[in-house]
C-alpha cells in the first residue's frame, strides 16, 4: 500500500478540539470536593523571613490547612539542574515571589481573604540588581562561594595575530532585554489520589517525566507512585520547564487526601516562572580587505538572576553561537552566568542563542558598510558549509545549508551574489 | 517622515541539549488485537505540531493509513520518557525513536504474509509468537566542550536560517512598521509544511515583539509590568506579510532527514528589523526593544 506522510500537510490532530473550544485545559478540571490552594509569596527580593502569622491563619474561616516548609516530607528544592529553588522557603528569600506559605482552602473567597491576611516579618538585606554589582569585590554572595554561575570559554586559532591581519574592525557593546514568554494559559494543577490511590497531578508542562521525578523527590515517595498527566498546553516556549504549581498542589493533596486545584492569576504567572537572560555583549570583529572575516573576540554577561534554572546552559549556547553561522579562525570568547536577586531567567526559546545575533548581525552589517559590500554577499562569503570547523574545532558534516538559503533570498531579491 | 528599509540576518542553532548530556527518546509501537497501532511517545505538545510529526512519521514508516494510529503522548504511567519538548529537539529525537519503534513493529508484521486486515495480522503475529510491541530508542550524539577552550562537538544537527526584513521607520515618532518578511529556513526535510510554515510565522512575529517591543520592567528585582496591559505582545495588528521558503538540506541522522525548527524559527528576525532600522534612518540601535523613544533618542544624538 502507497501511504504518503512525510512532507504533506496533514492537518494536525490536536486542532480539532481546540478551534471548537473543547480542548481540555488544567483549570477546566473540577472534581467533587475539591480544595483550593495557594502560595503567599515574598514581596522582598533578599532577606530573611522572621515570622508570619502562620497560626492565626490556620484558624481563618474556610481555611483547611497552612503549610510550611517543615510539613514537606522530601526535598525542600527543585531545580532542573542544580535544586536550589525552594517549593516553600526555609528562611532566605531571594527574589521578590519567593513561595513562603501555601494555604489550602475550601474555595477560591477563602483562599483569597487567606492569602491576604498573611503577615511576613523579614529581616531585609541589601539585594544586588545589576551584573555589573553582582561582580564587585564585597558584593552580596547568592550561589555558592561566588556570584559566577557559570564560566565558559571558546578559543580557537591566535587572536591577536588574527586582528593585526585585519583591515576593518568593528568594536561595540549590545545589551538584550529580559523578556517573558508571555503564553496564554497561566499555571494550573490539580492534584488527587486516582483509584488505585497513586497520586496524580494534572498539568500543562513540557516535560512530564522531570514533573513526576520532582513531585516524587518532594513528597518522598516512589515515582511510580505519582502521575502526571500532560493536559492542553496553552503555549510554553521554555517557560513550563521548571517546577511551579506541581509540587505545591501535590503536596496538598499528600496532606489533605483531597483533590485539590492550584490556579494562578496572570500576575502570578508572570512573577513565578522563569525569564529570558538579559545579556551584556561586547564584541570585536576583524575583517580584511577581501570580506573574509579573521578574528573575532566576543565577552558575554547574563543576568541569570536568583536561581540557577538552566544558566549554565543558557550561557554555554550564547558562548558556542557567538560567532554566528561564519567561519573565523580566530576567536577569542568568554561568557558568565552571573547570579542576581532579579527574577531567575532560565529557558525561553532561542535560549542563548536568541541574544547573541543581535551582536553578530549587526557586526556583520557594520563591516559590510566599511567594506562596501552587499550584507548579504558579506554574509554569503563567510558562510559555514559542508567540511568547515565551528570555534569550537567541530567539523560540520553534513546538512549545512545557510548557504542555499542566502541564494534563495539572493534569488528573490533579483541580485548576484 | 516615513522611510522605509530592508535588513538581512542569518543564524545557526544547535539542536538538543547538547554537550554530551543524555538526550535520550523513547516510543512504544504497539498493534492491538481491535486492529488499531498505538504509538505510546512521550511528546508534549506545546503548539508547535509535535503530535502530527510523531503521527506522520509512523504512518509513513508502517505504511498504514493514518485513522488507524492512535497516540498516547499524556500520561507518564503509559509511556516511556521522551524528554523535555524543548531545545528544538522533539521531531529529531524523538521522531527518532517513533521512526525506530514503526521500523521494529513493520519489520515484525511483513513476517507474517496476510492480505486481510490488521486484527487477522494480529492473530497470525501471536500464532507464530512475534512482538507486537516494539520499543523505540535514540540518542543524540554530542560530545561535552572544554571549559576552558570551549572544543568539542557541543550539539548536533544545526539548523540555519536567513531572512529579509522590510520595514518604514516614522523619524518624527520613532514607530516601527514591519511591512514584509521573506524567510529562507533549512530544517532538513519538512516533515509538515504546513504547521513548519506555522512556526517560522510564530517565531518571527516573537521576534518582532523581541526587537521593538517587549521588555520586563524591574524596579529592585520588582516586575513592573506584570499583565498584558502593560507587558506588549505583537497582536494580529502587527503582523506583516510572510513569504517562507525551506531548503531541504536532508540530514542523514534525522528521521527522514529532518533537523528541528522551533527555536531557530524566532532568531533570525530581531536582528534583521535592527538592520532595516539602520537601512531606514542611518541610525543604529544597540539594545532590545527599538522602541519609539530609544530610535528618537538615537535620532537626536545623530544630529547633534
Amino acid at each position: 500500500m502507497h501511504v504518503k506522510a512525510v512532507g504533506e500537510g496533514f492537518i494536525r490532530p490536536d486542532i480539532y478540539e481546540k478551534v471548537q473550544g473543547k480542548a481540555k485545559y488544567p483549570d477546566d478540571i473540577e472534581m467533587e470536593g475539591m480544595l483550593y490552594a495557594g502560595v503567599k509569596r515574598s514581596t522582598i527580593p533578599y532577606g530573611r523571613v522572621l515570622k508570619t502569622n502562620i497560626d492565626e491563619i490556620r484558624q481563618m474561616e474556610g481555611v483547611i490547612c497552612v503549610i510550611d516548609y517543615t510539613m514537606i516530607p522530601g526535598a525542600k528544592c527543585h531545580g532542573v539542574i542544580l535544586k536550589d529553588i525552594p517549593i516553600l522557603v526555609q528562611d532566605i528569600v531571594k527574589r521578590v515571589g519567593d513561595c513562603i506559605l501555601l494555604i489550602v482552602a475550601k474555595d477560591k473567597v477563602s483562599l483569597k481573604k487567606a492569602l491576604d491576611q498573611v503577615e511576613v516579618e523579614y529581616d531585609v538585606y541589601q539585594g544586588v540588581f545589576t551584573i555589573e554589582d553582582a561582580l564587585k569585590e564585597g558584593a552580596p554572595i547568592l550561589g555558592d562561594k561566588s556570584n559566577i554561575l557559570y564560566d565558559i570559554k571558546v578559543k580557537t586559532g591566535d587572536i591577536e595575530a588574527g586582528f593585526k591581519e585585519a583591515d576593518y574592525i568593528a568594536e561595540n557593546c549590545y545589551h538584550t532585554q529580559m523578556t517573558d514568554h508571555a503564553f496564554l494559559q497561566t499555571e494550573t494543577a490539580v492534584a488527587h489520589y486516582d483509584d488505585e490511590g497513586v497520586l496524580t497531578v494534572h498539568v500543562a508542562t513540557q516535560y512530564p517525566h522531570y514533573d513526576r521525578e520532582e513531585v516524587a523527590r518532594c513528597l518522598n515517595i516512589q515515582e511510580d507512585e505519582v502521575k502526571i498527566i500532560n493536559e492542553t498546553i496553552g503555549g510554553a516556549f521554555g517557560g513550563r520547564e521548571d517546577i511551579n504549581p506541581q509540587c505545591h498542589a501535590a503536596l496538598a493533596t499528600f496532606i489533605t487526601k483531597k483533590p485539590v486545584k492550584v490556579v494562578y492569576s496572570r500576575e502570578e504567572s508572570t512573577i513565578s516562572r522563569s525569564k529570558r537572560h538579559p545579556m551584556e555583549m561586547f564584541y570585536k570583529t576583524g575583517v580584511k580587505k577581501d570580506g573574509k572575516l579573521c578574528a573575532l573576540k566576543v565577552r558575554i554577561y547574563g543576568d541569570t538572576g536568583a536561581y540557577a534554572s538552566w544558566g549554565m546552559n543558557v550561557l554555554r549556547k550564547a558562548a558556542i553561537h557567538a560567532t554566528g553561522p561564519y567561519v573565523i579562525p580566530n576567536v577569542d570568547i568568554e561568557a558568565k552566568a552571573v547570579y542576581t536577586n532579579n527574577p531567575y531567567c532560565g529557558a525561553m526559546r532561542g535560549f542563548g542563542a536568541a541574544q547573541v545575533p543581535l551582536a553578530y548581525e549587526s557586526q556583520m552589517d557594520i563591516l559590510a558598510e566599511k567594506l562596501t559590500m552587499h550584507p548579504l554577499k558579506f554574509r554569503y562569503m563567510n558562510a559555514f558549509d559542508v567540511g568547515s570547523q565551528t570555534a569550537t574545532g567541530q567539523k560540520l558534516k553534513s546538512s549545512i545549508g545557510i548557504k542555499k538559503c542566502i541564494e534563495k533570498i539572493a534569488d528573490v531579491n533579483q541580485m548576484e551574489l | 517622515m516615513k522611510r522605509k528599509g530592508i535588513g538581512y540576518a542569518s543564524i545557526f542553532y544547535g539542536t538538543g541539549y547538547g554537550n554530551g548530556f543524555p538526550d535520550e527518546s523513547r516510543a512504544t509501537a504497539e498493534l492491538t488485537k481491535e486492529g488499531q497501532i498505538i504509538i505510546s511517545v512521550g511528546v508534549s505538545e506545546v503548539g508547535q505540531g509535535g503530535l502530527s510529526v510523531m503521527e506522520q512519521i509512523a504512518v509513513e514508516t508502517l505504511k498504514i493509513k493514518k485513522d488507524l494510529i492512535k497516540l498516547q503522548y499524556n500520561n507518564t504511567s503509559k509511556m516511556r520518557d521522551s524528554g523535555t519538548a524543548a531545545a528544538s529537539r522533539q521531531t529529531y529525537n524523538t521522531g527518532n525513536a517513533v521512526l525506530d519503534a514503526c521500523r521494529k513493529l513493520k519489520d515484525n508484521m511483513n513476517k507474517v504474509k496476510t492480505n486481510k486486515n490488521l486484527e487477522n495480522l494480529y492473530v497470525q503475529m501471536k500464532d507464530c509468537n512475534i512482538d507486537t510491541k516494539t520499543e523505540g530508542y535514540f540518542k543524540a550524539t554530542t560530545s561535552e566542550v572544554d571549559l576552558e577552550t570551549g572544543q568539542g562537538a557541543p550539539y548536533w544537527p544545526y539548523t540555519f536560517g536567513v531572512q529579509k526584513a522590510t520595514v518604514e521607520v516614522d523619524d518624527e515618532t520613532g514607530k516601527v512598521d514591519i511591512i514584509e518578511v521573506t524567510s529562507a529556513f533549512d530544517a532538513g526535510k519538512i516533515v509538515n509544511p504546513i504547521t513548519a510554515q506555522g512556526q517560522i510565522i510564530g517565531g518571527s512575529t516573537m521576534g518582532i515583539g523581541y526587537a521593538i517591543m517587549e521588555e520586563v520592567n524591574l524596579n529592585q528585582g520588582d516586575i513592573q509590568n506584570k499583565n498584558f496591559s502593560d507587558y506588549i505582545i505583537p497582536t494580529s495588528k502587527d503582523i506583516p506579510k510572510y513569504h517562507t521558503y525551506f531548503i531541504e538540506d536532508v540530514e542523514e541522522t534525522g528521521p527522514y532527514g529532518a533537523k528541528g525548527l522551533g527555536e531557530p524559527a524566532m532568531l533570525p528576525m530581531a536582528p534583521a528589523i535592527i538592520n532595516a532600522i539602520y537601512d531606514a534612518i542611518g541610525v543604529r540601535i544597540y539594545e532590545y526593544p527599538a522602541t519609539c523613544d530609544r530610535i528618537l533618542l538615537a535620532i537626536k544624538n545623530k544630529n547633534k
